[in-house]
């Protein structure tokens, strides 16, 4: 009837036939438009690539010189000790790594001072001193409070404004300033109209502009705001007051049911309402599994497995809701009920904040490999410091987060055939922190018996490392594709812990009151006569008057004498335990640094010795009964040490003809190659790139082999 | 075979339709085309959600979106962006081919829905005093019998032309007159069997499922025409059909009802898409 009729006529006889409800309705219009779109859209790709290459040719800012290199790929592997790199490929264990090497070269790479990630990539993006880049620490005090805050970025909560804007909940987007100072390299190369794909370098958040692609890493924080807060579900009673980085809360069970509330970012619009909150329940279905109900969906828990990354809205109001994304891992069902939750992290997919330059780029991974962790410290140390992990669910963590900073890693190689690629990869650093204690024998938090699993857990590390080096150097496998591996400091152990602020107390510098010298950030210190204190993983601060609110020491031949003091006595630290040195030295950082913020870096910068670093206490601002502690926890290894103790790594796929390469060479190295001029405010000097050995026959392995 | 499968489910469409059409008789026509619209809209929704690989559609729609994005991202390398056109096209083929199970396991339900809406919205009854041309076709091998085909006596229509007999196309057509409202049958009498087609008048456009045509026992002619039962195969006559008059309106009328019910049907379904989870 309505096919035969006049009007059925006036339309094709196959549309009338496919449209057989709206959703394969849609589904078949939609790949009718995306298959006539992507038509469409290669034809004017084809007809308008000459016109754009023309435009680009004629209008683009070029290099002076003429590229060396069509592609340089570097891929930081946070950590990668020389010392135990260069014993592994003596044992045969990295073969993708000394292949690497025998093409190229490998050597150490000199850390900066402090020798810590924050510092060192910051000197890695901008080729510069610390007393140029302005990032001396993770944490630096508050000149009023002498509470720490974090030193790379300043993120000033969410405010909600009706009516700011077209839609409530951009215009509630927080306020985030980058602390760093200076130029990233790569916006040089924007500038020269050199395309960038940087991925996961700390303190590259926010983003900023640059041509190409970046995603942000250290110091993105997770939806709370915090530097990631996980959550620790259980019917178990109270046991300890808090966890640090995270938040026990204690559940009752109704039969099989409990209900539970994950807490989301402060309520943007009246914060005394607490959290935004998004309530789920677990029903228990043995001993082994559970089904998660959250937001309206249900997953299936497994004891000992996490989930995938699973997204949770915390609705503000009506059509205002912020979103991000986390898995969880039930620990136990029965007869105690144990569930951890990582930090909540921003959902790449849809950013609470930009994550990525530019704000699409987050999306469009997301898009593309699924949900992934945005959160500056993914890898979750402190559920397994505080014993709420074990060591497999914080390996396995670690792994999958691995998996997917290779996929973003070799898609970012295939979407760049010409221009500059970075990726770090951090389970490097996080995994040496964790598992050194099984690594070191003489380390106190080894146990008795070292799990199988994690006998030689840092090993394994650095051999699936070269699993990732093997499958990046079968993409790069060019002469003109510069490739080069590198991490930022090396590591060692973690065995004692000094308390600087103890010291400083013994030796009367730093006065505090007795009953209350278990608080942190430095809260139960008298500054009235107080003239230097410690905060921080690096250094000591001298309590000068001008720099802080209430500081008593005077600038000039005060502070210097001060210092002078601290630094050598400090420098003759003895271990009571083995008569050793525990500080390789101290540095001034008047004297140590250039550039316009070295004011703003600790006054003294301690090098400690191998095995020693700060203590926890005096890492958070508090002062314990004694100078020296064994470090009895899981963060058993450590590189907050002297920079000489911890060099990092440098192989190349072209041979190195400098000697002592620095981190801080690398940004001139690649403008260099690139044929770019090298500002002059750089501290760093172009290593001299000689040229490839040609792969063997026999040793080139193909990517399935490698794989 | 298929064709008493076919008469069966029209059967039983007509009976599902039978109570569910109808308040179309009570409302205004763009209220009933409206909520059929969307009712039906949201219905096949919910079937497609059920009936297709939700995971893999989601899947490869992201895909989809991704490869969109990073031709806006990359798009320094003309490579790089014909592998992104080429992953595109090949993402629209997946998803055609994910959209097959549901759209063959919805094609059936459909076809009868859209037949049983047809019969309400393609054409509107006579009014009385209307004239229409009926048409009865005889099979081919009894076209030697079309100087035999009379029309009966009947209360509601009257005969005001013909018979007129056209033996190439071996039709009978006689232009009738209503006379009266209701749902009444023609009745045409063949060597002394009778052959009897539903005629629908009523008065000042009021609404009534109205049958066009007594089909015969093709398949595409059971489907498009499900109100009466078809001739048998024996039966000297084929099909008896009345040309009734177009309804003309934006909503309802013979020209785009169809069309106004896809849109709201596609809208219904847009709106509802985040209610039920459904990818597409």
């Amino acid at each position: 009837m309505f096919f035969a009729s006049p009007f059925a006529m006036e339309f094709p006889m196959p549309c009338l036939w496919a449209y057989i409800g709206p959703g394969a309705g849609f589904a078949l219009a939609g790949s009718f438009i995306a298959v006539i779109g992507a038509i469409l859209s290669a034809a004017s790709m084809i007809l308008f690539w000459p016109i754009r290459r023309l435009v680009r040719v004629l209008f683009r800012k070029r290099p002076p010189k003429k590229a060396r290199f069509r592609r340089i790929v570097m891929l930081g592997l946070d950590g990668l000790d020389h010392g135990l790199t260069t014993r592994l490929l003596a044992e045969g264990k990295l073969p993708n790594m000394a292949e690497l090497a025998r093409r190229g070269g490998f050597q150490p790479l000199g850390s900066t001072l402090p020798p810590i990630s924050p510092v060192a990539w910051s000197t890695f993006q901008t080729g510069v001193n610390p007393g140029k880049h302005n990032i001396f620490d993770f944490l630096t005090p508050d000149e009023k409070t002498y509470a720490p805050k974090l030193s790379s970025v300043e993120i000033r909560s969410a405010r909600y404004r009706p009516f700011a804007g077209l839609w409530p909940f951009t215009a509630s987007r927080p306020d985030i300033r980058m602390l760093r100072k200076s130029k990233p390299f790569w916006s040089v190369l924007s500038d020269y109209g050199i395309v960038n794909c940087v991925l996961r370098v700390p303190i590259t958040f926010p983003p900023e502009k640059l041509r190409g692609v970046q995603l942000s890493a250290m110091c993105v924080p997770d939806l709370r705001g915090t530097q990631g807060t996980f959550s620790h579900y259980t019917t178990r009673a109270r046991d300890e007051s808090e966890k640090t980085g995270g938040e026990v809360h204690v559940v009752r069970r109704a039969g099989r049911d409990i209900a539970c509330e994950l807490l989301g970012p402060p309520h943007p619009t009246d914060p005394e309402k607490g959290p935004l909150r998004v309530p789920f329940t677990v029903r228990i279905d043995g001993d082994d599994a559970a089904t998660l109900t959250i937001g309206g969906s249900r997953h299936r828990l497994k004891r000992g497995t996490y989930t995938d990354w699973i997204r949770v809205r915390f609705r503000v109001g009506w059509s205002v809701s912020v979103q991000g994304v986390c898995r969880f891992l039930l620990l136990d069902a029965n007869p105690e009920f144990s569930l951890y939750v990582t930090p909540i992290h921003i959902d790449p997919e849809k950013p609470a904040m930009a994550i990525g330059y530019p704000a699409v780029y987050s999306m469009y991974l997301a898009k593309r490999q699924g949900p992934y962790a945005t959160l500056g410290l993914a890898e979750d140390t402190w559920g397994l410091s505080e014993q709420v992990l074990e060591d497999e669910h914080f390996a396995r963590q670690c792994m999958d987060i691995d998996v997917e900073r290779e996929s973003m890693f070799m898609d970012g190689l295939a979407k760049v055939p010409r221009g500059f690629i970075v990726c770090v990869v951090d389970s490097t650093d996080r995994m040496q922190h964790m598992f050194w204690r099984y690594h070191d024998p003489s380390h106190p938090a080894r146990p008795a018996k070292i799990p199988a699993a994690y006998r030689s857990a840092i090993e394994d590390l650095y051999v699936r490392m070269d699993g990732l080096v093997g499958r990046t150097m079968v993409k790069c496998d060019r002469d003109d594709t510069l490739l080069m591996v590198l991490s930022d400091h090396g590591f060692n152990t973690f065995r004692r812990g000094v308390d600087l602020n103890r010291w400083l107390e013994e030796q009367g510098y730093l006065v505090i009151d007795d009953a209350r010298r278990g608080e942190e950030y430095l809260a139960g210190v008298d500054w009235s006569k107080t003239r230097a204190f410690a905060i921080g993983l690096t250094g000591i601060f001298i309590n000068q008057r001008g720099r802080f609110e209430r500081g008593i020491v005077e600038p000039g031949d005060e502070a210097r004498a001060v210092r002078d003091e601290i630094a050598g006595r400090l420098g003759t630290l003895t271990d009571p335990l083995n008569g050793t040195r525990a500080i390789h030295k101290v540095y001034q950082a008047v004297k140590t640094y250039r550039g316009p913020y070295k004011e703003n870096a600790p006054d003294l910068i301690v090098g400690y010795a191998g095995g020693y670093r700060v203590s926890w206490d005096a890492a958070v601002g508090r002062a314990s009964r004694q100078v020296f502690h064994d470090n009895r926890k899981a963060w058993s290894g450590d590189h907050c040490v002297d920079p000489s103790v911890v060099p990092g790594v440098l192989f190349s796929n072209h041979a190195i003809r400098s000697d002592s390469v620095r981190l801080l060479d690398l940004a001139p190295t690649v403008l260099e190659q690139f044929g770019c001029p090298i500002p002059e405010h750089m501290d760093g000097k172009p290593v001299v790139i000689g040229e490839r050995v040609a792969a063997e026959a026999s040793r080139v392995e193909t990517e399935s082999q490698v794989a | 075979m298929l064709t008493q499968l076919l008469i069966a489910l029209n059967g039983l469409a007509s009976a599902v339709a039978k109570p569910l059409l109808m308040p179309v008789a009570w409302c205004p026509g763009w209220l009933s085309i409206t909520a059929i619209g969307a009712v039906t809209g949201i219905a096949m929704l919910v079937a497609f959600k059920y009936t297709s690989n939700q995971s893999a559609i989601r899947a490869t729609r992201d895909r989809i979106k991704a490869n969109l994005l990073a031709l806006a991202l990359f798009r320094d390398d003309i490579r790089v962006g014909l592998r992104c056109q080429g992953a595109l096209l090949l993402g629209a083929a997946n998803l055609l081919i994910l959209s097959i199970v549901p759209m063959l396991v919805m094609f059936p339900p459909m076809c009868l829905l859209l037949a049983q809406l047809a019969l309400w919205y393609q054409v509107r009854p006579l009014a009385v005093g209307e004239q229409a041309v009926v048409t009865v076709r005889l099979a081919e091998d009894r076209l030697d019998r079309l100087s035999a085909v009379q029309m009966g006596p009947s209360s509601s229509a009257l005969s005001r032309v013909g018979p007129i007999r056209v033996p190439a196309q071996g039709i009978v057509c006689w232009s009738v007159e209503a006379r009266e409202p209701g749902l009444h049958r023609l009745a045409f009498d063949l060597d002394g069997a009778v052959f009897s087609k539903e005629l629908s008048v009523a008065v000042g456009g009021a609404w009534m499922p109205t049958s066009m045509k007594r089909p015969d026992r093709g398949l595409f002619e059971l489907l498009l025409h499900p109100r009466e039962r078809p001739f048998t195969e024996a039966s000297p006559v084929r099909s008896i059909e009345i040309e009734y008059p177009e309804r003309s309106s934006w909503t309802a009328g013979s020209r785009t009802w169809l069309v106004y019910w896809f849109v709201i049907s596609l809208a219904a379904a847009f709106a509802a898409r985040p209610v039920f989870g459904v990818h597409m």
